[in-house]
Formats: C-alpha cells, sequence, structure tokens
C-alpha cells in the first residue's frame, strides 16, 4: 500500500444463481438473499476502493445461463423499466435504484459503483427469461477465464513501472458443476502462470474445485459459517492482500483432496490405470480406452497368460 | 539432403523492408508489433487438432560445452545465454508436461558426460544445469558419443512413451570415433526423435540426424529466436506410429497436514533422505497409497514401490494438447453490425482495429490480444464457458 507505483486489482465473481438464491431464501428466512450480499459485497468493494486511489475493481456476475461483467461497462447503462415483470424472482423488491445525484457528499466512484451495480443486477435479473431447463450451478469457470482477460489487458495497460497484483474473489453458493472441470482447471493453471491469487468465499456448499484452486494458486479459502456475518467475513480475511495476509492470524488451510475421480463410475480412487494416449484414469483395468477408443496390450505376466490358454485349448 | 526449397540466398530477390511502415509519429514499432502478432497467429492456426500425441515424454538435453560456446555472438557467452534459456524451459516443459522424464547430457573434449539421469524433479535438473557455468567448456564435441549414452537409457524405456533427444549445437563439427550413420540407424529403429537446434550455421550432418529420425531441424538467428525454437520443443510432439499403448497403473495420494492425527508422529520423506538438515523431517506429506512413503513433492516415482505418484491436477494440465481449443475466425471490423460500438467480449476493450476475432462456437467477438492470451495461455474460450448451450458436447471426457 505504502508504495506509489503499486495498485491493486480485485476482480469479484458473484454468483447469482437464481435458483440457489430462491431455494436458500425460503429455507432459511430473510437474512440470507442476493441483496443484503449484495449490499455486504459492495461494502467490501468499497473498502477495497478506499484502501488506495490506484486500487481497481471489476466485478463479474456468474448466472445459471450465462456470465457478464456487471462492472465496469463497455458502455453507458441503459435506463431499466421498473414495469417489467418480476415473478420467479427470489428478490423481488429488493434492490431500489435511488436516482443518482441523490447521493451527495458521497464520493462520487462509490457512487457511481454502487449504482452500476444495483441497476446491472436488476437488469440481468429481469432480463432473465429462464427458459427450457433449469440449471443449479453457475457458469464459474466462464466467469474466471473473464476475468483473466480483463486483468491481462489491465496488466498490460498498466504505465511503465506500475506493478499491478490482481486476485479473484469468487463469492458462490451453488454447487460445482462437473462439466466445466476443463474449463475451469485451464483457467486456475492460467491464474498460477499470471501469478492472480484465487480466493473463495462459500456460503453454502463446499465446493472441491475451489479448494484446489485456492490451494493451487496461494489463495483463500473460506466456507462462511453464519450468512449474517458475511461483511464481517470478507472484510476481515479477504480485504488484506495477499502479501500482507502472512501477518494476520487467518483461519488455517483446510485439506485439499487431490485424488482423482475415475471417468468410468465418477469414484474418487487411490490407485487407478491412466491411458498413455489420452490420460483419461479408470479404477480398473479395461481393454479398451473408452475417450478415446486405444485398444490396449495386456501387461500381464506372460507366463502366467500362456498356461491358462493351454487350458482353455485342452 | 537437398530440399524443394534452397537457401534463402538462392531465392528471389526480397524487399524485406517493404513490408514495414511507418505510423504518423514515424515510429516502426506499430508495423513491428503487427508483423510480430501475425506470425504469432499463424503458428497459432497451424496446431492442428485430433492427431495422437506423445504425451509421456522421456527428453535428454544434449548441451555443448565445446570451445565455441565461450563465443560471445550471444551475450554474455552462449553458454551463458543456452543455461539461462534451458532453465525457464525446464520449468515449463514440467509444467505442461507432467507426467514426463528429463535428463541432460554434455559433451566436450570428444567425450559425452551424464549430468542428470532421467527424472521427474525440476528443482534438481535446474540446480545441475546452473553448476555447468562454473564447467570450463573446452575442446570439440562428439555428437555420436552424446547419441549413444542418451541412447543407452532411452532404448529401455517404455515403448508407449516418446523418447526424444534435444541436442544444443553450438559448434560446426564434431569429432567422432566411429561410423555416424549406423548411431542414427539405431536411432531411428528405436523411435528416438532427435533434434537440433544450431547456434552458428547449418550443419549437414545434423540435417541428416534430424530427418532419418524425424526430428526438427533449426539454426537461430539471435536470442530471442533462439527462445522460440526452444520453446516449441514444450509441446508434446505428434506420437510416431510405432509408439505402442498402454494403461498406466497410478496412485493419488492424499495429500496430509498436520492437523488432522494429531497423534501421527513425524517421519522423514523419501525425497529429502540424504540431507543433513532437518528439511523433510515432519508431519505433512504425500503418502504412497501402496506402499505408505511418503514425499513432500508430486508428480514423483515411489522409490519403494515405483509406482508413478501424481495429483489429478497434473493430468488435468495436459488436456489442453489433446483437446485443443479452435483458432478464431479473423473478420473486419467495418462488416460488422453496429461497428462502432462493439467490445471485446472478455476484456471490454472498445474494438477500434480492423480485424477482429470472433469463435466460431460462441459467436462472440474478441481483440487480437485475447485472442492471443485466449490460445496461448487460457486454452478454453471464455464465450463458449460461460453459455450453456456449447459446452457439453466437448465436456464429455471428464
Amino acid at each position: 500500500m505504502s508504495d506509489k507505483n503499486s495498485s491493486s486489482l480485485l476482480v469479484i465473481i458473484l454468483d447469482t444463481n437464481p435458483i440457489w438464491w430462491g431455494q436458500t431464501n425460503s429455507k432459511s428466512g430473510a437474512n440470507t438473499c442476493l441483496s443484503t450480499c449484495l449490499n455486504s459485497v459492495m461494502v467490501f468493494a468499497n473498502s477495497h476502493l478506499m484502501f488506495s486511489h490506484s486500487n481497481k475493481l471489476a466485478v463479474i456476475a456468474a448466472h445459471t445461463n450465462k456470465s457478464c461483467f456487471l462492472y465496469p461497462l463497455p458502455k453507458e447503462p441503459v435506463p431499466i423499466d421498473p414495469a417489467v415483470d418480476t415473478e420467479n424472482e427470489a428478490e423481488e423488491n429488493s434492490v431500489k435504484v435511488p436516482q443518482i445525484g441523490q447521493n451527495d457528499g458521497k464520493y462520487e466512484l462509490f457512487a457511481q459503483f454502487n449504482e452500476t451495480i444495483k441497476s446491472e443486477i436488476q437488469n440481468l435479473i429481469f432480463n432473465d427469461k429462464l427458459e427450457g431447463e433449469l440449471y443449479s450451478d453457475s457458469l464459474i469457470a466462464g466467469a474466471m477465464s473473464m476475468a483473466l482477460c480483463y486483468i491481462h489487458r489491465m496488466e498490460k495497460e498498466a504505465s511503465v513501472g506500475e506493478d499491478v497484483s490482481s486476485r479473484i474473489l469468487v463469492i458462490k453458493g451453488s454447487e460445482d458443476n462437473a462439466a466445466q472441470y476443463m474449463n475451469f482447471m485451464n483457467a486456475v493453471f492460467t491464474a498460477q502462470k499470471q501469478n492472480v491469487v484465487i480466493d473463495a468465499c462459500i456460503l453454502d456448499n463446499d465446493s472441491g474445485l475451489l479448494q484446489q484452486a485456492c490451494d493451487i494458486t496461494g489463495g483463500m479459502y473460506l466456507k462462511v459459517p453464519q450468512m449474517s456475518g458475511l461483511l464481517q467475513y470478507l472484510l476481515w480475511v479477504f480485504l488484506p492482500d495477499p502479501v500482507m495476509r502472512c501477518k494476520l492470524t487467518l483461519p488455517p488451510k483446510a485439506q485439499v483432496d487431490y485424488r482423482a475421480a475415475c471417468f468410468c463410475h465418477r469414484n474418487l480412487i487411490d490407485i487407478g490405470y491412466v491411458c498413455s494416449v489420452c490420460l483419461s484414469i479408470y479404477c480398473s483395468f479395461s481393454p479398451i480406452c473408452s475417450t478415446c477408443q486405444t485398444t490396449f496390450k495386456f501387461m500381464g505376466p506372460p507366463k502366467i497368460l500362456k498356461k491358462k490358454s493351454k487350458r482353455l485349448a485342452s | 539432403m537437398e530440399d524443394e526449397k534452397g537457401y534463402r540466398w538462392e531465392t528471389e530477390y526480397e524487399k524485406t523492408w517493404e513490408a514495414i511502415h511507418e505510423d504518423e509519429s514515424g515510429s516502426l514499432q506499430a508495423s513491428i508489433d503487427d508483423i510480430i502478432q501475425k506470425a504469432k497467429r499463424r503458428k497459432m492456426l497451424e496446431k492442428i487438432g485430433n492427431i495422437r500425441l506423445g504425451m509421456m515424454r522421456h527428453l535428454y538435453l544434449i548441451v555443448d560445452m565445446s570451445d565455441v560456446m565461450n563465443d560471445q555472438d550471444l551475450k554474455p557467452t552462449r553458454l551463458y545465454s543456452t543455461v539461462k534459456l534451458l532453465e525457464h524451459f525446464i520449468e515449463e516443459y514440467f509444467d505442461q508436461n507432467p507426467i514426463s522424464q528429463l535428463g541432460i547430457l554434455i559433451t566436450r573434449n570428444k567425450r559425452a558426460e551424464k549430468i542428470t539421469e532421467l527424472g521427474g524433479n525440476p528443482r534438481r535438473h535446474i540446480n545441475a544445469l546452473q553448476s555447468l557455468k562454473d564447467r570450463k567448456c573446452q575442446g570439440e564435441p562428439s555428437l555420436q558419443n552424446s547419441l549413444d549414452l542418451a541412447l543407452q537409457t532411452l532404448k529401455h524405456m517404455p515403448s508407449h512413451a516418446s523418447r526424444e533427444v534435444l541436442i544444443i549445437f553450438g559448434s560446426l563439427t564434431t569429432c567422432d570415433p566411429g561410423d555416424i550413420d549406423s548411431i542414427i540407424q539405431t536411432l531411428s529403429e528405436n523411435n528416438i526423435r532427435c533434434s537440433i537446434i544450431g547456434l552458428a550455421a547449418e550443419v549437414c550432418v545434423c540435417k541428416k540426424i534430424c530427418k532419418q529420425t524425424q526430428g526438427k531441424y533449426n539454426v537461430i538467428l539471435d536470442e530471442s529466436h533462439y527462445k522460440d525454437l526452444l520453446y516449441q520443443h514444450l509441446s508434446p510432439p505428434p506420437a510416431t506410429s510405432n509408439t505402442s499403448s498402454s494403461l498406466i497403473r497410478m496412485g493419488f495420494p492424499h495429500h496430509t497436514l498436520n492437523l488432522v492425527n494429531k497423534e501421527e508422529r513425524p517421519s522423514m520423506c523419501m525425497c529429502h533422505l540424504d540431507s543433513k538438515n532437518c528439511e523433510g523431517f515432519n508431519t505433512t506429506g504425500y503418502f504412497c497409497p501402496q506402499c505408505k512413503s511418503k514425499y513432500c513433492e508430486l508428480p514423483v516415482e515411489c522409490k519403494a514401490c515405483g509406482l508413478t505418484l501424481v495429483s489429478a491436477p497434473h493430468l488435468a494440465r495436459s488436456y489442453h494438447h489433446l483437446f485443443p481449443l479452435d483458432g478464431f475466425i479473423e473478420i473486419t471490423l467495418a462488416t460488422l453490425h453496429d461497428s462502432d460500438n462493439l467490445h471485446c467480449f472478455s476484456c471490454l476493450l472498445h474494438l477500434k482495429d480492423i480485424n477482429v476475432y470472433k469463435c466460431p462456437v460462441c459467436i462472440k467477438i474478441f481483440c487480437l490480444d485475447c485472442d492471443l492470451f485466449i490460445h496461448e495461455t487460457l486454452h478454453s474460450c471464455p464465450g463458449c464457458s460461460s453459455n450453456r448451450g456449447n459446452q457439453h458436447e466437448k465436456m464429455d471426457i471428464t
């Protein structure tokens, strides 16, 4: 912070999955809804901006069928029509949009940021038709790839001598999506290569993928014990830069399960067989790889094989 | 070795300088950047998917340590420059080929010498490489002796692995005890791919070796070209037709931390057994699921039972070689609807360049920087992975 030439870029990925938020809200009452979470996130984001003039911020929503930037916006925000139909949504009357200009005395950057986030979330929810199949998981991998591209651009655009340290904070409640595994891992390895730290703030379901992501990139993984204290956790655990974290007493690192799931039964295995052509993992020996259709030589001891075949022949 | 294409000086008179134009401020930089990026894109498009790759690589690096490596055409000397580039190369090699192995040989004074055995630990190789700086470069190199030494180990490697030799060759001569043709023959019989990077000029015997063993032969122009050529060897080569395939037994050890078993006694890990200090003596580590020996780093081959120990992310790291991302289509911005108001999908940059890039699957538009970043580093399209419709067919493998 003290160094003039260093700035910190924080990209927040917010899970806005309407199914998960709706379920959680109906289960545990009013203190866990998207709007309260959003309030905490806004306070947290403002605090990050307040740390230093050069700090930068971006927010990406990971929705159920798309992921998109909430802040900054490529263009001027479009005025929203308040009369849009709001059925199916858990956050009906949650976010009110105050008129811009009513925030006299408020730091403009904060006001602008808060307005944009609120109106964009509203846009996202109102324009979301939720047609066809509904998914209870969000497209975190896509949001992470976008975040990495954005970070790549910001680091490239940084002035000479300016030192940008970037990190991604994923605030997630919904389940993991196994179908996204490859995209997710690609994003994690890219983050590791670009020195981007991935932090995860988990609201509900423990995420095996994010545990690995945090462990690989050296970030913090925290499952919030109490939703009402979300802001407290955000400010204590995720606000300090990774360089300062070693000086703080933070929750200990959790044990990460790096075992592989076999492609045939999706069981977690300790010892398995890996195809030398496509690296598919199997829990038992099979003569043909189901992924790449390669046939394998049987590697058993040849003497026993001969005996068996003789017996069979006789 | 008659190629269809002759040497550069035999081809037609080229006006290379006409490709460069000044911009408004009179600088050539924009034009040069443009050429570089076009070249990068071209290289990217050349990669074709759906070919069988030799994912398990066993590579011997042979470094020329003859007295020509003291030459100062690369700064500060050829050797220092080589060592520096190879350090990065080794790190990247293990990053991109996590279940592969590597070994280092040197050749000087007409002899070949083994610096490191084939192994999977980048640290050990890099340390050995750095110690080369203190050694003296002298005498003449011997291609035959060094290839023979590499052959002795590589021919015993399992047949499903890809066996490779990469020679950094500074000299223009080689001092061999016998007929080099016979060793070239044995190399190609044993399916060993041999590539050479020449630091001085093209040498006929090198060209012959590479051609007959299906390797690549290149001569560097300058240091950045050297780096490019070296990094070409990072991605796994296509598998030769007589590489067999098999299922390899591997272990996925659990990482045990201090906190879990309080009653657990600290123990010595297998990788630091010979260390004099107390490094490696603690309760954390990876335990082999077969024989319970402890290691502090993965991937490793268990010293006690020979099982290859990896973690799932290690394997995932190589998937992008197997399922490469399709190239984006270059389109002119002006042909697009509402072309003044378009933004790059992933970085929000306002698109102003003449050409933009479109993903053929999700039809999202990207800027040139993102296009390169996505294909070189990220290996997955942000548009496709943030859209439900088009990610399932490809994802079936996980």
